[in-house]
């Protein structure tokens, strides 16, 4: 966690756009929340044309994320992040949409350690973090 | 019910080996849980080379999300969760940083 899903058009957001929204993503979301990079998962899913689609809009930006930030943190977090989806992938800020879910940090376990709530990373955890990342 | 779905990148996981953890998940699920493993089911999402991402980078990470009935105890889901990434580790060779296991309560029906 952080897991970031964007539900794109069939062959609409390229290879290489899609590496720099991953990359944007990771750096947004690490810039407000502190968490360590290689925590940050970017999945893209493309919808077939003509699909039925349970989205409003033709791009969706899924997040789900640790719960106990503030809603002002999230709100702008999720502005940050459609706002660099439209800019490299040239999207129309009106065609996309999005939201951010949230779970309790104990319901995970990511790098062999149950996540800690937000605000509670100890330096032994952002250390086992970077170990396991390096590993 | 205890649903699970298992998000991996394409060439990752063997097809050959998802039935196996499939098998084991239902196999934890009656341990830790105790509920019958024919009340467990596993789905899969494969997702193609190019189109996963972890850190800015090219993703090799399974990720495992449970759903189980709500109300666990910690102590119970965190035993849970150690267990299906020790087995998973142990079955296909990946490192704890290619695997994230969550245990989450379902939502009511």
């Amino acid at each position: 966690m952080p897991h970031y899903r964007c539900i794109i058009p069939q062959d609409s957001v390229s290879f290489e756009q899609r590496q720099q929204i991953a990359l944007a993503f990771t750096d947004i979301h690490c810039g407000s929340t502190g968490a360590p990079r290689s925590f940050v998962s970017v999945t893209f899913i493309e919808t077939p044309p003509g699909a039925a689609s349970e989205f409003a809009s033709p791009y969706y930006l899924d997040g789900a994320n640790r719960a106990g930030r503030s809603e002002e943190v999230k709100q702008q977090l999720l502005s940050d992040l459609t706002g660099a989806f439209c800019q490299i992938a040239n999207v129309p800020p009106d065609d996309i949409a999005g939201r951010i879910t949230e779970n309790p940090a104990s319901w995970t376990m990511e790098g062999g350690f149950v996540l800690p709530e937000p605000g509670q990373e100890g330096p032994e955890w952002y250390a086992a973090a970077a170990a396991s990342a390096a590993d | 019910m205890i649903t699970f779905n298992c998000t991996i990148q394409e060439g990752m996981i063997p097809p050959e080996l998802r039935p196996r953890l499939a098998a084991e998940l239902a196999r934890i699920c009656a341990s830790v849980l105790g509920e019958p493993p024919d009340d467990v089911s596993v789905d899969w999402t494969e997702i193609p080379h190019g189109f996963g991402f972890r850190g800015g980078k090219l993703s090799t990470t399974s990720a495992v999300r449970g759903r189980i009935p709500p109300g666990c105890p910690q102590e119970t889901r965190v035993r849970l969760m150690q267990e299906i990434q020790d087995t998973w580790m142990a079955l296909t060779g990946c490192t704890t940083d290619e695997l994230v296991v969550s245990a989450r309560d379902r939502r009511p029906e």
